[in-house]
């Protein structure tokens, strides 16, 4: 059975450090695009955390939700795409082919979640900030639009490893940046179709929800809510 | 001849022929056979430890290979060699356990910055100026050692040594290189010290040290104002723990509490967020003590010695009643009941002070009234409690010279200031002190000043002469962590890559130094890294161990919790429990609360740009400075999001945009430290405001800390043309339609 990749987010473990954001800047080349143009809104950040107040002072509350490409099973970007560049991987990723795509941007325009970021101007890495790109990552150019790929590189990376050893992916031997550098472990990503793998145990979870699900997306991220406690619940014993 | 030596020497004939043949000094190529097996494509993990906080973090860094543009000897060329790729936890270390914060994630981005002092220099214009002219090492030594002779022959005691917290064997050197040499301790600057929460474990516990929090295995945790997640003490330790107090125990979640005036990332993630009264976390921590008191949940004596500190202990606390604190507080006295009873009945319970509570006149008081509400719940060295870390004895005792205040007042009083010569290393008080002390004054009556700087910042432009220390990924680099961990760990990494630039590791220099001082200073080491390896020879290992710790990252292993050290803690005077605030209420009504900011922590990582552009998780903000200010205090004032504000103290006057917030109390004003650099790269000069240039520079009496919390401030809307720096939130997206909603 071929895999197919998904994560979850246990929001009650994400305490907003935001290691997963720098994280994946660090593995995917993610230039930084300068105040100027991120008060435009193009900051690029495939992997984001967004925060949500409720009440009013003193009874408020903050909440954290990282949010990345949800890997959408029925993807509104893929079918939008005059090129296919935006198209559908047999293993269920939402894939974005740097060298087919025209900056049409319909694709960025049809996302719900707002995960794709165009690339208004060439990346610029003022040397010798050059010397730290990671070479697994291609770097994109003026005109393309980009996004979360689930680390592809090092799903491709593990399944290699894993064939050279002469033995199946095992649940875990796979770790997108986000997921490895996640302080409280709220991250876990694997394999969907393998019903024992943690993903799947935890996607299954009465907390489980999908972001945005009634628009019929079927995203492939699953967001475990946050908890709130209970005299009763924190007076029992594990 | 292998194949490997073959390809040297036929490589060094080869670059003979092709400087020769070339005139162009930019196409010239200096060919060096990486001394490492490289193979193209393939990456090789090599342990280093974070050193951008005091946690020490152990890392497992990403090398492969490429080809670097140096220069060297005056020579352009390009030299292939193994290159740092992306830094990582290391997951078997006891402190990072594979984990990695985003300051951390950003870090690689230090050795790679295009604005670091690539070689020494010696300053051409005036001090500040910023005006430097390369010069060579040896031009570069001559010179310190001509500078650090003449004060060896007049009067030894006028040297000083300025620098960040050094743990392990940085720390050991400099004090035994100033011993040696005759001077003074070296003066530690820190913006965000934990002095007064030392002084208080000492007088509490008798432990001198940050504790370490079992949150993994906590039912209840009440924190005062502790950032224990984002930025204080050893936030990547505790945040893999506090994932396990939330979801790691079947059927046991746990309960956090966190009581603050501004909500920190920290404080997002409570259960229940309690706004304290700043500088009354003390008072409601003894009313909390009183009421567990009252019940019978405990005795007095459960407390022992830290119990013993607080007036009134034995007698139950009778003035810290609910009732009677909860004006004091802001909070309702029911409110102050149920959380004493929650506390006390949920145990194993823990309470964490930190941050801001630690920062007013009272900082001490309110540290030994939160000791106290830990020992009544008998908590200290139990699970789920406060640990203290068994550190291996090959630490450094804290370097503990004059404090920066007494130093800067000391130099401004006397003619001829005390220190001649100052080797300043790391530190950056110019841009972290508050006016008053007048530091950048008092450094520029000190004749010479040498910085080991990686980066020209305030305190760097001031100096004389600059010998470009390496980064952290390209020297030796150790540390014995002061908390994060319950086991005994000496991490210690050899350099992951070779040095990008012509600079050298600052333990190096100082050796050197001391060996060619006339006459020479007794250091029993050739170079650091036979320093580093002769203190592990003291550890409890076989042989073979040094090769075994240097591809692990260090050396580590369980261990019983230290015994407390008792010593020159007898009973002493309570100290003040009322914080004093700089500014009357009258004149300046709102508290200012400057914190350390998620991506920049005391602005020393202001210089890189991955967290230059990281929107901070509670404000969502890129690249600014903001002053958070509560909707409705907003509303009365007549500000609206994005509008420029002026606050201003009796020392100075800022103007910031304002971001509205609801987790703030209203009369409360915040500002993240980090931004408002004048001289600190490209990436941060010129950018924002610097909160702390209008603190007060009033101190907690006993311990002497910067009491930075306790200025107070007023605020006013400013007119539409004096804008300062705009306020750069991050939309999630792209949303050109819309350009003020930004």
């Amino acid at each position: 059975m071929p895999h197919r990749w998904g994560m979850s987010v246990d929001l009650d473990r994400c305490t907003g450090c935001e290691a997963c954001v720098v994280a994946c800047h660090a593995e995917n080349n993610i230039p930084t695009v300068g105040p100027d143009e991120a008060a435009r809104g193009r900051a690029k950040h495939w992997m984001r955390v967004e925060r949500y107040w409720e009440g009013e002072f003193p009874d408020v509350r903050l909440k954290f939700r990282p949010v990345l490409c949800q890997q959408c099973e029925s993807a509104p970007c893929e079918p939008v795409c005059p090129t296919y560049a935006s198209s559908h991987t047999s293993e269920g990723l939402n894939a974005q082919i740097y060298n087919r795509c025209i900056g049409t941007r319909y694709c960025a325009n049809a996302c719900p979640y707002n995960v794709r970021f165009f690339n208004f101007y060439n990346p610029v890495w003022e040397k010798p900030l050059d010397l730290q790109l990671n070479p697994d990552v291609s770097i994109r150019e003026q005109g393309v639009m980009e996004k979360c790929t689930f680390c592809i590189q090092r799903i491709n990376a593990g399944k290699i490893d894993a064939h050279a050893n002469g033995r199946e992916v095992q649940d875990g031997d796979i770790r997108p940046a986000c997921v490895q550098s996640c302080t409280a472990n709220a991250l876990v990503f694997g394999d969907l179709n393998d019903p024992e793998s943690a993903v799947s145990r935890l996607s299954r979870s009465p907390r489980g929800s999908k972001l945005l699900e009634e628009l019929g997306t079927q995203p492939k991220v699953t967001y475990l809510e946050r908890e709130t406690w209970q005299e009763s619940e924190g007076t029992r014993r594990g | 001849m292998d194949r490997r030596d073959f390809i040297k020497t036929t490589a060094a004939a080869g670059a003979t022929a092709t400087l020769a043949g070339c005139g162009n000094p930019e196409n010239q190529l200096i060919r060096f056979i990486p001394e490492e097996p490289l193979f193209p494509g393939i990456a090789t993990w090599k342990p280093g430890i974070c050193s951008l906080c005091s946690a020490g973090c152990g890392l497992l860094v990403r090398v492969m290979d490429g080809e670097a543009e140096v220069i060297r000897n005056g020579q352009a060329g390009i030299l292939k060699m193994g290159l740092a790729k992306k830094l990582e936890g290391n997951p078997d270390h006891p402190i990072s356990h594979g984990k990695l914060c985003a300051r951390g994630q950003a870090g690689i981005q230090v050795t790679y910055h295009p604005d670091r002092i690539r070689q020494p220099l010696r300053r051409t214009g005036p001090r500040g100026s910023g005006q430097f002219q390369e010069i060579s090492w040896d031009e570069a030594m001559s010179e310190a050692l001509s500078r650090l002779n003449g004060i060896a022959s007049a009067d030894r005691k006028t040297l000083g040594v300025l620098t960040r917290p050094l743990s392990g064997q940085r720390g050991v050197l400099v004090s035994e290189f100033l011993e040696k040499f005759g001077a003074p301790p070296a003066t530690v600057f820190e913006i965000f010290g934990d002095e007064v929460l030392r002084e208080a474990n000492r007088r509490s516990f008798g432990y001198a040290q940050l504790p370490t929090f079992d949150l993994a295995r906590s039912r209840y945790v009440l924190s005062f104002g502790a950032d224990f997640l984002g930025t204080w003490n050893s936030p990547v330790a505790h945040s893999v723990a506090y994932g396990e107090m939330r979801q790691g125990r079947p059927g046991l979640r746990a309960k956090f509490v966190q009581a603050e005036p501004r909500m920190s990332q920290t404080g997002a993630n409570a259960d229940e967020w309690v706004p304290v009264k700043p500088g009354t976390e003390g008072v409601l921590a003894l009313s909390l003590a009183h009421v567990i008191l009252k019940a019978k949940l405990r005795t007095s004596s459960a407390a022992g010695r830290a119990g013993e500190l607080i007036d009134g202990w034995t007698t139950g606390l009778q003035s810290y009643a609910p009732e009677a604190v909860a004006t004091r507080t802001g909070l309702a006295s029911a409110r102050i009941e149920r959380l004493a009873l929650e506390f006390a009945e949920h145990g194993p319970a823990l309470a964490i002070i930190g941050g801001a509570p630690l920062a007013h006149t009272n900082g001490l008081f309110q540290a030994l009234a939160v000791n106290a509400l830990n020992a009544l719940v008998g908590n200290v060295g139990k699970a789920g409690g406060l640990l203290f870390t068994p550190r291996p004895d090959i630490a450094a005792a804290r370097l503990a010279g004059r404090n920066l205040r007494d130093l800067a007042a000391e130099i401004l009083s006397s003619s001829r200031a005390p220190v001649q010569v100052l080797l300043l290393n790391d530190a950056n008080p110019v841009f972290g002190s508050p006016p008053a002390w007048r530091v950048a004054e008092a450094l520029g009556k000190i004749p010479y000043i040498i910085s080991f700087g990686s980066f020209l910042d305030e305190t760097s432009a001031l100096a004389d002469l600059i010998l470009p220390d390496h980064s952290f990924l390209e020297s030796w680099v150790d540390d014995v962590p002061e908390s994060g961990t319950s086991m005994s760990v000496a991490s210690i990494a050899p350099p992951v890559m070779r040095p990008l630039h012509q600079t050298r590791s600052m333990p190096d220099v100082l050796i050197e130094i001391g060996q060619q001082l006339q006459p020479p200073l007794s250091l029993p080491w050739k170079n650091y890294e036979e320093m580093v390896k002769a203190a592990v020879d003291v550890l409890p290992e076989e042989p073979g161990s040094w090769e075994r710790i240097q591809v692990q990252g260090g050396w580590w292993g369980g261990a019983p919790m230290p015994q407390p050290n008792w010593v020159q803690t007898a009973r002493r005077e309570t100290p003040a429990t009322e914080a004093q605030f700089d500014g009357r209420s009258e004149d300046y009504p709102f508290h200012f609360f400057p914190y350390a900011s998620q991506a920049f922590l005391d602005g020393s990582l202001a210089h890189l740009p991955w967290l230059q552009e990281l929107p901070d998780a509670v404000a969502t903000a890129m690249w600014s400075s903001w002053a958070e200010i509560n909707p409705r205090t907003a509303q009365n004032l007549g500000i609206v999001q994005g509008d420029t504000i002026e606050i201003k103290s009796l020392h100075g006057t800022l103007q910031v945009p304002a971001l509205l917030s609801p987790g703030i109390a209203p009369d409360v004003v915040a500002m993240p430290v980090g931004q408002g650099h004048q001289n600190y790269t490209r990436y941060a000069s010129g950018r924002g405001a610097n909160p702390l240039s209008i603190l007060s520079g009033v101190t907690e009496p006993e311990t002497g800390a910067l009491a930075w919390a306790a200025t107070r401030v007023r605020i006013g809307k400013l007119e539409k043309s004096a804008q300062a720096s705009p306020l750069i939130l991050f939309s999630g997206g792209m949303q050109e339609h819309e350009e003020t909603h930004r």
